[in-house]
């Protein structure tokens, strides 16, 4: 018995379905997915309980209150400052002790922007110990 | 003058090179973008220079600069908010909340919401910014 191959057929597999299902995903990756670069600033972390406390540091002086007005303009000691007028005295405070605790008291009116700047400039200046002042409605 | 019909060929155009550019954006949308629950609503987060890595995973509150709030997508009332965060906090006692709160949204909005995160016992909270001008 004799077996012959069967001639190729001119036949081929559409491709449409396939064309279609990768332009409705390329829709969908495009639609839902956001292309902001996104980081973040941690505003709290609770320790554990059972976690050792973290060494004392030796502070010369007492914490650095910072009060943010509610346009956003910085005030310290009495004084007005603006971004590089604080980051001076930062850096100023920050070599007499090195344990520098910034206390910052905002207004509920200042925008977010505000705070997130001022928290920007006491990291880069190297501020450990920075803590955010709430003030809650009285009952 | 006479106009002839040009006959139909059997070549087909090709439509390789089609799909090739498709599959490229698609995997080009799919890796640069983040498929994290949008707000209902325009959020443009505030510009530091000093974050850090984003965590992946937790809860999402999206604030508004009027102050609407919006948990994973859902725009809801503070109240329907700090129940649906306390129902988080029992299922996962470890939940990171990040907090995506408009660059001009008041400070009374953020920080209130802070502190009912922290009433509630919320470990890890962190508030989403960017290191570039949207």
């Amino acid at each position: 018995m004799e077996l012959r191959r069967r001639p190729r057929g001119q036949r081929l597999i559409s491709m449409v379905p396939m064309i279609d299902v990768m332009l409705i995903l390329l829709v969908f990756f495009m639609v839902t997915s956001s292309y902001l670069d996104l980081d973040m600033v941690p505003m709290l972390e609770r320790q554990d309980d059972t976690a050792p406390a973290p060494a004392a540091t030796a502070a010369t002086a007492g914490p650095l209150f910072v009060r943010l007005g509610p346009g956003g303009a910085l005030r310290v000691g009495g004084r007005d400052l603006d971004a590089a007028g604080f980051g001076g005295l930062l850096a100023g405070r920050l070599a007499a002790d090195p344990g520098l605790q910034v206390l910052i008291l905002p207004s509920g009116h200042a925008p977010t922007q505000a705070l997130v700047s001022v928290m920007d400039l006491a990291a880069r200046a190297g501020v450990q110990r920075l803590r955010i002042v709430r003030l809650k409605e009285a009952p | 003058m006479k106009l002839r019909r040009a006959r139909a060929g059997t070549e087909h155009e090709t439509i390789v090179a089609l799909i090739d550019v498709v599959l490229f954006l698609l995997i080009f949308f799919m890796l640069i973008g983040r498929m994290d629950a949008t707000a209902p609503f325009m959020v443009f987060p505030a510009t530091s220079l000093s974050g850090q890595d984003l965590p992946a995973g937790g809860e999402t509150v999206a604030i508004a600069p009027d102050g609407r709030l919006a948990l994973n997508g859902t725009e809801m009332d503070a109240g329907a908010l700090s129940a649906a965060l306390a129902a988080a906090v029992a299922r996962d006692p470890a939940v990171v909340v990040r907090i995506n709160a408009h660059r001009d949204a008041e400070l009374r909005h953020t920080l209130a919401l802070t502190g009912v995160l922290d009433d509630l016992g919320v470990k890890d909270i962190v508030l989403v910014v960017t290191p570039k001008e949207p």
